[in-house]
């Protein structure tokens, strides 16, 4: 086990890299060769020793397995597992490249409008995949391209888009936040107070009252910090323990295969 | 039209205009004033991170792509500047391919300024996918046998920074600098099972589910978003120098206190009309 996970370098690197698409590969192409009817358990089966590992492993106490020394049997395999479950999050990577290739490659293919977007994304994507290869072989053109292509291109559409958001928020609050009814001033007030006592111009503002004493409690980030560690602990609290038994609930139905509807129902 | 139905529906181009006025001459002015409030989970975070031994290492795990670059950058450029200061080494780790390298070029950066060197002083052990799996896989019990080499592939064993680093009593403390809900993983299989501190960065709008661990003690320290990272530089001395952190906190307490002008606006229209159309069904 030791000689296949051994860090490697320069031809061993990329023999090791071929081998493994190689394996992937015919690995594929045998769940291809399931028959439809069976691939459904397959998927089921191999789901459901995943969860029966990481369930034995942690829900069985070390001492439960009567060793000498104490100990859980299972946990040394841990490393094992994790990195199997790392190979198969990477091949899912793989899996969204080969969509959006088969995706654009249509488009660009059948000269259907907006096609040039479709082209930009190969062009984007092997421009960023060569220079990024040819940058680690220390090739200062390369290094340069990348920089453009991530700093100047990616990492500002990005950060771009993100922002976007901040002005549909505030056009969206100016259109839709009226004071309608109780509950809605209380909301409006709440949202005031937060969005004031986070930034220092809100500090500013009740910088006149006292640090100590009866007043301190009308400084609007006092008034902040009580709300986020009062009222908005209590909900969070609540929400954590519904989300923690729904997803208990959502795991116990995906290990047993009991989880119906959406993709779960449709032929593999 | 009338006045009250025009404060109602003001022209959502000049909205957006509006707001990249008040958030774009901020940041481009560069207020070198910072906030001189200290939050009380900033002050604990500075606290862990100044209370953590020089002979251990400290994890920095980053969770964030270039969307959140403007919340989680300063955040880890604050957290590097306070660990090269005081002399703890540290190990980059990234979950996201983008992040991995938004985070390597920060290193450099701030090494670079601070005179540090990469293998001594800290080491960038890349990206690694499947946070989950990494952490669950018993880095606590083995860690080079969970992540092997670092970014440039050396060994952990060859690298002065990490050789002696086999499992968790060598670890000082994680900070988690992210967009993501990693944290309750790093809490349940890292930190708490070995009593290791753990601070929080995450991104403002996430800060808010963050305050039942700081209340058990899960979480030693947050950082609440840029804000939290301004604070922190505050902390570390600078609270008279320009950066981004100071100018983005300013960018943010104007486009605050816009929103609010403008909610206030938008509900004397509405009051206002509501009034009018009353008057003239009683009139």
């Amino acid at each position: 086990m030791t000689f296949l996970t051994m860090p490697r370098h320069g031809w061993q690197l990329v023999a090791f890299i071929m081998g493994v698409l190689v394996v992937g590969a015919m690995a594929l192409w045998f769940l291809t060769m399931v028959p439809a009817r069976h691939r459904k358990n397959l998927v089921a089966v191999i789901t459901f020793i995943g969860g029966l590992y990481y369930s034995l492993e942690f829900l069985i106490p070390p001492a439960a397995w009567h060793l000498h020394p104490t100990r859980n049997p299972l946990t040394d395999m841990r490393p094992l597992v994790g990195q199997i479950v790392q190979i198969i999050w990477s091949f899912a990577l793989f899996l969204g490249i080969w969509n959006l290739f088969q995706l654009h490659g249509r488009a660009v293919g059948k000269r259907g409008p907006g096609w040039y977007n479709s082209a930009a994304f190969f062009v984007a994507f092997f421009g960023i995949l060569i220079s990024g290869l040819m940058k680690n072989a220390n090739n200062h053109a390369a290094d340069s391209m990348f920089t453009i292509l991530f700093t100047g291109f990616l990492t500002s559409l990005d950060a771009t888009m993100f922002s976007l958001i901040a002005f549909y928020i505030v056009s969206a609050a100016f259109r839709a936040f009226r004071i309608r009814s109780t509950e809605s001033v209380l909301m409006m007030a709440a949202a005031a107070i937060i969005m004031l006592a986070l930034v220092p111009v809100g500090v500013v503002l009740t910088n006149w009252l006292p640090d100590t004493g009866f007043l301190s409690i009308f400084r609007l980030e006092k008034i902040g910090y009580w709300l986020l560690i009062w009222p908005n602990m209590a909900v969070q609290r609540a929400i954590a323990f519904g989300v923690a038994v729904g997803a208990l609930a959502m795991g116990l139905r995906i290990w047993l295969n009991l989880e119906r509807g959406s993709y779960f129902d449709r032929q593999l | 039209m009338n006045i009250f139905a025009k404060l109602q529906n003001i022209d959502r181009r000049i909205l957006y205009l509006l707001v990249a006025l008040v958030i774009i001459i901020p940041l481009v002015r560069k207020p070198a004033r910072h906030p001189r409030t200290i939050f009380k989970e900033v002050q604990s975070a500075y606290d862990t991170i100044q209370a953590v031994p020089n002979d251990k290492l400290v994890i920095l795990s980053s969770y964030f792509d270039a969307g959140t670059v403007a919340e989680n950058g300063p955040q880890v450029e604050a957290m590097m500047r306070h660990l090269f200061r005081k002399g703890t080494k540290f190990a980059t780790v990234t979950w996201d391919p983008v992040g991995a390298e938004l985070v390597s070029k920060i290193g450099k950066q701030v090494s670079g300024q601070m005179h540090k060197q990469y293998g001594r002083d800290w080491v960038d052990l890349g990206y690694n996918p499947g946070p989950m799996y990494v952490i669950v896989s018993g880095m606590a019990k083995d860690f080079q046998k969970v992540i092997k080499q670092d970014k440039y592939g050396t060994k952990l064993a060859d690298i002065s920074a990490t050789k002696d680093v086999k499992s968790a009593k060598q670890i000082g403390t994680v900070i988690e600098v992210t967009a993501s809900g990693t944290v309750p993983v790093w809490i349940a299989y890292f930190n708490m099972p070995n009593n290791i501190p753990l601070v929080y960065c995450p991104t403002a709008v996430m800060a808010a589910e963050a305050y039942p661990y700081l209340d058990s003690g899960q979480l030693n320290g947050m950082l609440n978003g840029v804000i939290g990272s301004a604070q922190y530089e505050t902390l570390l001395g600078m609270g008279n120098e320009a950066t981004y952190s100071s100018a983005a906190s300013w960018a943010l307490s104007t486009a605050h206190i816009f929103i609010i002008v403008l909610l206030i606006i938008g509900n004397i229209g509405y009051f206002a009309a509501n009034r009018a159309r009353g008057g003239r069904r009683h009139g």
